[in-house]
């Protein structure tokens, strides 16, 4: 990035604003920054906080003999801009900023946390977590060297660059080609978010890692009207996109998406109740995987052993065509993360590996449970919670097989087109996701649409029962995508070819 | 920060907003102190300390309306936040509709004192916490048997101020303490499977709160109840929704209630006031007065003066939740813009009188997954539970669904039990509903 001093970058910034050309929504005065590369140093700069501060911090949480320590840092802007009844009129914007400091002794963990980025209420936070501890001797706390930032979302332009003014003419546009597209369309609500995330991590063992992680999403909800009935569906892009990532081409595709899947839906059918062959399209009905096995292969859940994968690594659970991927890599992608909640930098992590489960997703107390490096899972919502094994965006590769076999292959079944929420019991290993979007399979091919419908599976069996997978891979394109675990939400993606499970049980109406 | 405080920032933030060109404003800001013990493997799992601030303003500027939220309450950078919030809210569109109430609606509030704070708050010591999630972790592995895998136990506990002022006149301040204590237990099973099950309670005041023991045990029967659990046939039952687990097919038919989605014709409830939406056993009311009351209160989100509503009546949709703003845009009364406690008030018969009476049927102990559409009323399910024959339970189910839609559901709800569950703002009983197609093989 182009070097610029404070005071050259605020007086840039008052002329911009005296111009009226930036108006971020709420940020602070100086958040209008000239380049969109990771800028390290931020919290340095505007809030103070020095290698040596931290240092102070860590050995007050290591003051009772924890074994590692970490403080980290958050300061997040989020803005939505909401449109009902045809008018950008409302407008919703958060700020949160904090710190957190971990104490790790073992398996326990002390945690404390403050709003106030104060030298002393960062050491009173530390000295909550540091009771997790009950000796005396405190772990020296070393100098920290810098993480590398794996750059995975650079962006053209910061998100906190772009005025109001541009975003207002993005959410009229995807209201008007909504109404434009049926007839049928009685209400659209539609909104633009944007968000950016930047943290600091640094850990009593000198690790220090920054990072900027924009979020952003375009989305547009949409009721239909035909004859007294109403059906309502939705459709959304995103990730972690810049402004600019949302073309006219975007906008049309979100409206035709929202607008034809509700409508399709005036010819919805009820699917039977019972066990069913179901087949996967592609994208988004990677939340299947998601469910079925991501929670499960946490490693949280594992060293407890209360997971139903505790004893399967190294072992068969799918055929060999099967791999799923947990990656934190991927350019651009909601579940993308440079460095995860930990300051452990974002990677590629095999779960299954043609059929054999190869390794869980970890965080730093997990790692060292099993004697492994992490890999990059260490997640948390926010500055209030300390970070525990999650999923980035998890995926199943490409197989051998062309859409339509895998189609024919099911006979009478039905096709799951788009999910809207799963959950897993990680100990049973049950599993459940909601269908909102799909069709009945009859004698090998798609026949009328279906809605609203629960599937359940058990994960080890439905990986067993994936009889084939086409080689049709997609990643999911949304940006609304989040996952629940301990009261906590974090952003992740979704991906899958079309495959066929030989059956679930679906919820239908008819048995 | 005392409410005094909190009220001054509020009123400073008042100041500022319409310092900085905003016609009208609100505020609130609340502050909350909370910690949390867990255990397992009888050693500190996790321990969690923390206290928060959040300011939120509502800012009315030209007709137009934005609303923002801050942790960061340096007054320089809220300077900065609420004059930036008032610039961009000028570029958005024009809104008639959106102003603050009309403050008649503010009269009558009486600052009852509804049990929401517990004075001992403060002498609930650190001790005290780790003393009760020990004993709840004890009673768990206790009562769990030779198949334990796992067992934690956490405690929860909180005390909370906040206050809400707006510009045309409007003020209040609430005081509130929580507990809670959760104990959960994961057993060996046939094969891989590992069933967890867990108990929690959460009450305003200590005393409230069950003993540690009650919580422990009720982890550990509820989790021993999911061993060899099957997946049976698909077939048309009578299900007994458990108390603990009513709120949540609840919520699929309050959502509809909205004014949001009566406006955006996302419900299913739209033209339905005055109709008849269940059985005559349904019956529904928000009642904001309830003492120690999860969700009780004296004033809502608008400030409009709380009142006890009734929704349903013997079957009968007598109301919605109607906000100030889309009170204005239906040109509707306001009734209140979200639920505060609600009540299905309880039958007379306990669930095992009820079981012996249908025979054979399931008795639904857990969700999974599911969801529900508030434009159709269509929803579906996954559950868990028990089924009975002869009024006694027999063979533990799971990955079974159910799919229906709220219309037809609610009209076959054909009785409600006499156990209403206290530790939640929805104060459901246990329901019986008939003729439900419960998913499996």
């Amino acid at each position: 990035m182009r070097q610029i001093t404070r005071r050259r970058f605020l007086e840039a910034t008052a002329k911009a604003a005296a111009a009226g050309l930036a108006a971020p929504v709420l940020a602070h005065g100086w958040s209008v920054l000239p380049s969109a590369a990771v800028e390290a140093g931020y919290f340095e700069r505007e809030f103070g906080i020095s290698d040596a501060l931290c240092r102070k911090i860590l050995g007050e949480a290591l003051s009772r003999g924890g074994d590692f320590a970490d403080v980290f840092f958050e300061h997040t802007v989020s803005n939505w801009i909401v449109l009902e009844d045809g008018k950008v009129n409302r407008a919703v914007s958060d700020i949160a900023l904090g710190a957190g400091i971990r104490t790790v002794k073992g398996d326990q963990v002390g945690y404390g946390f403050t709003q106030e980025l104060t030298e002393s209420a960062m050491i009173t936070a530390a000295g909550t977590a540091a009771t997790i501890a009950s000796g005396t001797a405190g772990k020296a706390v070393a100098r920290s060297i810098a993480v590398k930032n794996l750059d995975s979302y650079p962006l053209e332009k910061r998100l906190s660059s772009v005025p109001l003014e541009s975003k207002l003419p993005l959410v009229l546009d995807v209201n008007e080609k909504c109404f434009d597209r049926s007839p049928l369309v009685v209400k659209v609500t539609a909104q633009f978010h944007d968000q950016e995330r930047r943290i600091l991590v640094v850990s009593s063992d000198g690790r220090r890692a920054e990072d900027l992680q924009p979020r952003s999403y375009l989305a547009a909800f949409v009721v239909a009207e035909k004859n007294g009935r109403r059906e309502q569906f939705y459709a959304n892009l995103g990730g972690r996109r810049g402004f600019d990532f949302y073309t006219s081409a975007d906008v049309e595709e979100i409206a035709r998406k929202a607008v034809d899947d509700a409508v399709i839906l005036f010819d919805a059918v009820q699917p039977p109740a019972g066990e069913i062959p179901v087949v996967l399209g592609p994208g988004v009905t990677g939340v299947l995987l998601h469910e079925a096995i991501g929670h499960g292969m946490e490693a949280d859940f594992n060293r407890k052993n209360v997971s139903t994968y505790a004893t399967m690594i190294g072992k068969k659970v799918a055929e060999p065509f099967v791999t799923i991927v947990d990656d934190g890599t991927l350019p651009h992608m909601l579940g993308s993360i440079n460095i995860d909640d930990e300051g452990i930098p974002g990677q590629r992590t095999v779960l299954v590996e043609n059929g054999i489960l190869r390794s869980y997703m970890h965080d730093r107390i997990s790692a060292r449970h099993y004697g492994l490096e992490p890999t990059g899972n260490g997640r948390r919502q926010s500055y209030q919670h300390y970070p525990v094994p999650r999923m980035r965006n998890t995926y199943m590769e490409a197989g051998p097989a062309g859409v339509e076999d895998v189609i024919r292959r099911a006979g009478n079944g039905i096709y799951v087109q788009d999910v809207s929420n799963g959950e897993v019991h990680i100990g049973e290993g049950d599993f459940a996701f909601y269908v909102s979007q799909g069709r009945m399979i009859e004698n090998g091919k798609l026949g009328a649409p279906i809605k609203d419908v629960n599937i359940m599976g058990n994960g080890p069996r439905m990986l067993r029962n994936i009889i084939l997978v086409g080689n049709d891979f997609e990643m999911s394109r949304g940006g609304m995508g989040a996952c629940g675990k301990s009261g906590q939400a974090v952003p992740c993606g979704f991906g899958q070819p079309t495959c066929l499970v030989k059956s679930l049980t679906v919820g239908g109406v008819k048995s | 920060m005392m409410s005094n405080e909190l009220m001054d920032l509020a009123a400073w933030t008042i100041k500022e907003a319409r310092g900085a060109g905003a016609d009208q404003a609100r505020v609130r800001i609340s502050s909350n102190r909370a910690v949390e013990v867990g255990y397992r493997e009888r050693k500190p799992e996790t321990i969690k300390e923390a206290s928060t601030r959040n300011l939120g303003v509502e800012i009315f500027a030209g007709g137009r309306y934005s609303s923002q939220t801050t942790s960061d309450l340096r007054r320089n950078a809220m300077r900065a936040f609420i004059a930036n919030a008032v610039a961009s809210t000028k570029l958005l569109a024009e809104d008639p509709f959106r102003t603050l109430p009309d403050a008649k609606f503010y009269e009558g509030r009486e600052d009852r004192d509804l049990g929401l704070f517990d004075p001992g708050h403060g002498a609930f010591r650190p001790e005290d916490r780790h003393a009760l999630v020990k004993a709840a972790e004890a009673a768990a592995l206790a009562e769990g048997g030779k198949d334990v895998i796992s067992v934690s136990a956490q405690s929860r506990d909180s005390a909370a101020e906040s206050v809400m002022i707006s510009s045309n006149g409007f003020q209040g301040a609430r005081k509130s303490t929580s507990y809670s204590l959760m104990a959960s237990m994961t057993l060996q099973d046939a094969g891989d499977r590992r069933p967890n099950g867990w108990a929690y309670a959460v009450t305003a005041d200590r005393k409230s709160l069950p003993s540690p023991k009650t919580i422990g045990r009720e982890a550990a029967k509820n989790t021993r109840l999911l061993l060899g659990a099957k997946k049976l046939k698909t077939e048309t039952l009578p299900v007994i929704i458990v108390n603990r687990m009513a709120g949540w097919m609840l919520n699929g038919f309050l959502q509809p209630l909205y004014g949001r989605n009566i406006d955006q014709k996302q419900s299913f409830l739209l033209d339905k006031l005055g109709k008849t939406v269940g059985s005559r056993h349904f019956t529904l009311i928000d009642d904001p007065f309830i003492q120690g009351g999860l969700g009780s209160r004296t004033f809502d989100g608008d400030g409009l003066t709380a009142k006890k509503m009734v929704l349903v009546e013997n079957g009968v949709l007598r109301n919605y939740y109607i906000d100030w703003y889309y009170s204005r845009k239906l040109g509707w009364e306001p009734t209140t813009g979200s639920p505060s406690n609600l009540i299905i008030p309880p039958g007379s018969r306990s669930v095992s009188d009820i079981m012996k009476d249908l025979g054979r049927g399931i008795l639904l102990t857990g969700f999974i997954g599911g969801n529900s559409n508030p434009t159709t009323g269509d929803t579906s399910i996954g559950i868990s539970g028990r089924l009975f024959e002869d009024g006694v339970p027999v063979q533990s189910v799971a990955e079974m669904n159910i799919a229906d839609n709220h219309l037809k559901f609610w009209e076959r709800l054909i009785e409600v039990a006499d156990d209403p569950w206290i530790y939640s703002s929805m104060r459901m009983p246990s329901l019986v509903v008939d003729k439900v197609v419960v998913a499996g093989v």
